[in-house]
């Protein structure tokens, strides 16, 4: 165990604060909560990729990053017209 | 421990802090254009720290590079998002994102005249 994954362990303690508000707040809000669990997954991935020495799974957290954006963008338009 | 691997503990110290703080504000903030105040430096600072303590251990090899890149799209597209999720709120909100009369009215004070 290095500091690599010590930290994406304690980075996903994050998580429990943005479920919460998923959970519990408004529609905006749980879009807000999505998009930084988003962020944290994120990093996570990246801290991972570091942690096992695998540099191939630095592109899980590139793609990961681009479709979060891709998917909060759908879903913004999505709560600004119909929902 | 070696000068490196200090920066790299306080890189990484410093990017996570940051993440789990704006976690908690998300939490414990009502309003949401706060919560998206939240949102904004896990998506800029967070990323370039983390980058940062990567580049640090492994230089700019293959995965420093991915790195940097992760940290170069967050800090593009994290903003957009941020932005168009408070256009949504308000939207949400007023029903349209143009100013409400008693905005425009706000910002045409003595100190604020209205371009002539």
């Amino acid at each position: 165990m290095n500091i690599w994954l010590i930290a994406a362990t304690v980075l996903l303690l994050g998580l429990i604060p943005c479920g919460v508000v998923c959970f519990k707040g408004a529609p905006i809000q749980r879009l807000v909560a999505l998009e930084m669990a988003g962020t944290l997954d994120v990093m996570v991935l990246l801290l991972l990729a570091q942690g096992f020495n695998q540099p191939p799974f630095y592109d899980l957290a590139l793609v990961l990053a681009l479709l979060s954006f891709a998917g909060g963008l759908v879903f913004v338009r999505f709560l600004e017209r119909w929902v | 421990m070696t000068v490196q691997g200090i920066g790299v503990a306080v890189l990484l110290f410093a990017g996570v802090g940051v993440i789990l703080f704006c976690c908690v504000g998300i939490w414990v903030v009502p309003d949401t254009y706060d919560q998206l105040h939240f949102a904004g430096p896990a998506t800029t600072v967070a990323p370039v720290a983390i980058a940062g303590a990567v580049i640090l251990e492994e230089s700019f090899s293959q995965a420093g590079v991915k790195a940097v890149l992760v940290a170069v799209v967050m800090g593009v597209t994290g903003p957009a998002l941020t932005h168009a999720t408070g256009r949504a709120a308000r939207i949400r909100e007023h029903g349209h994102f143009a100013a409400l009369p008693e905005e425009m009215a706000a910002e045409t004070t003595p100190a604020n005249p209205p371009p002539s």
